[in-house]
């Protein structure tokens, strides 16, 4: 399998202080990779790495073999990454309809395209078509996440960034989300996912990486993680 | 008609205009607060050139070279005086605004403002000098009056730019994609740029919008000002008091409050005086930061931009 993403020894930071170090890892096309790990063991700030929300103080990025680390958010959209950012992030005053045309900004210059691109997610979530004039932050937590992915999808992305999108929903809903995201992948989007459910994790995902304290201590087929002692205690809750 | 009722009915159209002209020079300023968080003190500076490039483009290019009637060329001046903000906009991003911006400061962009201010105050004088213009509008002296009320053909045209330039304006946000990136930007920056909208872009064509919106306000507003090279800043001051009375980056309440502060300050001239119009739209600022600080609509959570 040819490597979509491979991230090299990046060190990524808040101000002097290092959130992430040594980190590496690599996505294959049409892989679901995910990241575990607890609350605060620098998963997130390694998915902002990749979408270019915060550049690397060291390391490289290279997503389809061209060198994307000093890219700045927008441009890697255009190369083809996505993020459904943690918590959402909808535009709360703006329609349902009008964050998907955002998702699709890249294509604003072909309106047919854009609308077509539409059609399809509300044929993926029948709640957006519903709600499509409504503002976002009207929407329920679980319609938001829809709304979320789909705005990320918009842009045709080669590779779905998703940082823990079953925060703070209800069971059901999260089903319906992780059935959409193995439908999503089973299409040919590539998913790099964040989740602090680790059993939804490795249960989605191909391969996993788990990381502590900003750093990755362990990786492998999720099946196997799933059998390691240790991340069953530590994060599956069951011994 | 009754005495009282003309005169209400009169003060409230002089209020309309004065606050017409509030708002043209106000809704860049809060328009810019709304996409970038940060307040440009140049937006005064931006008015005076826009009333300098209207009165030398009226005067001296319209009349004298081309031989154009003057409402002609006073028509003409307000065209060139948006065109000279949105490219006088175009250039300060530019130069000073947007590589500051790129270096991730926030307290610098803010400074600079001050220091384009400086600079375009001081440019002017080295131009034009410190002896104030004369600037009249051709459409003054033409009244028109039903029974006791009367107004200009200044007026009348005041008030519909600015309703043109505001049905715009929402238009321009409301209903094209570029518009919609500038709200998405204002709601939620880091996200916009997750989104593939490159910010950069679109707060440059926020910066320029505003300075439009100034050099035309500068055309409209120059008749009725003492045109020396610090002539924005007489307005400035109350346009500052209408956006925070507004809601800092809040359009829509940003017009209601010049809307409301021209007519108060209509009827402050009526009965109050002349000399107590400052006084009362700054006890109103005062009492609005008081009793409501987010501004007249913000309680509705209406979306800024």
């Amino acid at each position: 399998m040819a490597a979509l993403l491979e991230v090299e020894g990046i060190e990524l930071a808040y101000g002097e202080v290092a959130a992430c170090r040594e980190i590496a890892f690599a996505v294959a096309e049409g892989e679901i990779v995910t990241l575990i790990g607890a609350n605060g063991a620098g998963k997130t700030t390694t998915l902002r790495g990749v979408a270019g929300a915060m550049l690397p103080r060291k390391g490289r990025i290279a997503f389809m073999g061209q060198d994307i680390t000093r890219l700045p958010p927008h441009e890697r959209t255009l190369a083809g990454i996505a993020l459904v950012p943690e918590g959402r992030r909808v535009f709360p005053f703006l329609t349902v309809r009008e964050n998907l045309e955002m998702g699709g900004y890249k294509f604003r210059r072909d309106a047919a395209k854009v609308r077509g691109l539409i059609e399809r997610m509300m044929d993926m979530f029948p709640r957006l078509r519903e709600r499509h004039d409504q503002r976002a932050g009207t929407l329920s937590g679980g319609e938001q996440q829809m709304l979320a992915l789909s705005r990320a999808l918009m842009s045709e992305p080669k590779l779905l960034c998703l940082d823990e999108p079953s925060l703070g929903l209800a069971p059901l809903v999260v089903q319906e989300i992780f059935k959409s995201i193995r439908a999503i992948n089973a299409a040919g989007t590539s998913v790099l996912l964040v989740e602090q459910n680790a059993q939804y994790a490795l249960a989605t995902a191909a391969r996993g990486y788990v990381m502590q304290t900003g750093a990755i201590v362990a990786s492998g087929a999720c099946a196997d993680l799933r059998l390691d002692e240790r991340i069953k205690e530590a994060y599956l809750g069951r011994k | 008609m009754p005495d009282l009722l003309s005169l209400v009915v009169q003060q409230t159209i002089n209020g309309v205009y004065l606050g017409c002209l509030y708002v043209m020079v106000a809704l860049g300023l809060t328009l810019i607060y709304g996409v970038m968080n940060q307040i440009n003190f140049a937006h005064a500076d931006f008015v005076t050139v826009g009333a300098f490039v209207a009165l030398f483009t009226m005067t001296r290019l319209a009349t004298k070279m081309l031989g154009m009637p003057e409402v002609a060329g006073y028509l003409l001046s307000i065209v060139f005086a948006l065109g000279a903000g949105a490219l006088l906009g175009l250039a300060v991003n530019a130069a000073v605004f947007a590589p500051l911006r790129d270096r991730g400061d926030e307290l610098r962009p803010l400074i600079a403002t001050i220091g384009v201010s400086v600079l375009l105050e001081n440019g002017q004088l080295a131009l034009f000098g410190p002896i104030p213009y004369q600037f009249d509008s051709p459409l003054a002296k033409e009244t028109l009056r039903f029974g006791k009320i009367f107004f200009s053909l200044q007026n009348v045209l005041v008030v519909a730019v600015s309703a043109a330039a505001v049905a715009a304006l929402y238009a321009f946000l409301k209903f094209t994609f570029l518009g919609k990136a500038l709200r998405a930007v204002s709601q939620d920056r880091e996200t916009s740029g997750l989104m593939g909208i490159n910010q950069s872009f679109l707060i440059g064509l926020t910066i320029v919008i505003a300075s439009a919106l100034a050099g035309m306000g500068g055309a409209l507003l120059g008749p009725g000002l003492v045109l020396d090279p610090f002539a924005g800043a007489t307005v400035i001051v109350k346009a500052f008091a209408i956006v925070i009375i507004g809601g800092f980056g809040n359009l829509a309440g940003t017009i209601l409050a010049g809307i409301l502060v021209g007519i108060i300050e209509a009827f402050t001239i009526q009965y109050l005086g002349a000399g107590l119009i400052d006084l009362v739209v700054f006890v109103l600022l005062l009492t609005m930061l008081v009793v409501k600080p987010t501004g007249l609509i913000a309680e509705r959570r209406e979306e800024n931009v």
